[in-house]
């Protein structure tokens, strides 16, 4: 059974760290594959912010690493996500799995990111020069939720 | 029956608040149901029935249309946009 580690982070986040930390943890695992979402540019951004709903979101997350823990033969997998204000360049959300062999590992965190974005309950405000946005969920999230769950249901079938 | 509703992020603009609590006349069995109510309230409250926009029952994203009970807590959230 894998270990799973999940993590709603109000503060700071670190990823050289929490990559660090699981360098050579897992005697049985021959990869691991990391992710970090960073606060991207755009005209005027002055911060990100990022809400969730709690008590729902991490039980999300959790069940998103299941899933993983369940389709891939994965030792370990991790997801911390950040929630309030970020500015320019500052990670959002490390995701990682340790695994054997590289394409367990890799496929895990590829999983987990891409249903993290549509399946957790977080929302993205930017705030520019000019005024706050909310970000729009876009059609290229949703499609790549959707090629996971096809490739899991065709595994199960 | 008495329910507590959210609005969250972008549908708590449009809204214009966060949380309200109801007491709705019988009959409103589901979300959809619901959200009927709230719009003949209120036009805003279309927002609330575009296929995008999950719902939380209390302490678990349900899909639509969700049935609803006495004391509950239903909180309308636009698509998730995390990661």
């Amino acid at each position: 059974m894998a270990d799973i580690t999940i993590e709603i982070l109000h503060e700071s986040l670190d990823p050289a760290a929490e990559t660090g930390a699981l360098a050579g943890r897992d005697a049985s695992a021959g990869g691991l594959a990391t992710f970090v979402g960073q606060v991207r540019d755009e005209p005027g951004l002055k911060a990100l912010e990022l809400e969730y709903y709690p008590g729902v979101t991490k039980q999300a997350l959790q069940r998103i690493a299941q899933t993983a823990a369940r389709r891939w033969m994965i030792a370990r997998a991790v997801i911390k996500h950040r929630v309030g204000r970020m500015t320019l360049g500052e990670p959002i959300v490390f995701v990682a799995a340790a695994a054997a062999h590289r394409r367990e590992a890799l496929d895990a965190v590829g999983y987990m990111i891409d249903m993290l974005k549509t399946e957790a309950p977080f929302w993205k405000r930017v705030h520019t020069d000019t005024g706050a946005h909310w970000v729009e969920a876009v059609d290229a999230d949703r499609d790549a939720a959707d090629f996971w769950m096809e490739e899991i249901a065709s595994e199960d079938a | 029956m008495k329910l507590t509703v959210r609005y969250v992020a972008a549908l708590r603009d449009r809204m214009g608040r966060a949380e309200a609590d109801l007491d709705l006349p019988e009959g409103i069995a589901d979300s959809e149901a619901l959200i009927g109510h709230l719009r003949a309230a209120e036009p805003a409250a279309e927002a609330l029935s575009h296929p995008s926009v999950r719902l939380i029952l209390n302490d678990a994203i349900v899909p639509r249309p969700a049935p609803l009970s006495d004391g509950d807590t239903l909180a309308f959230c636009p698509p998730f946009t995390g990661g």
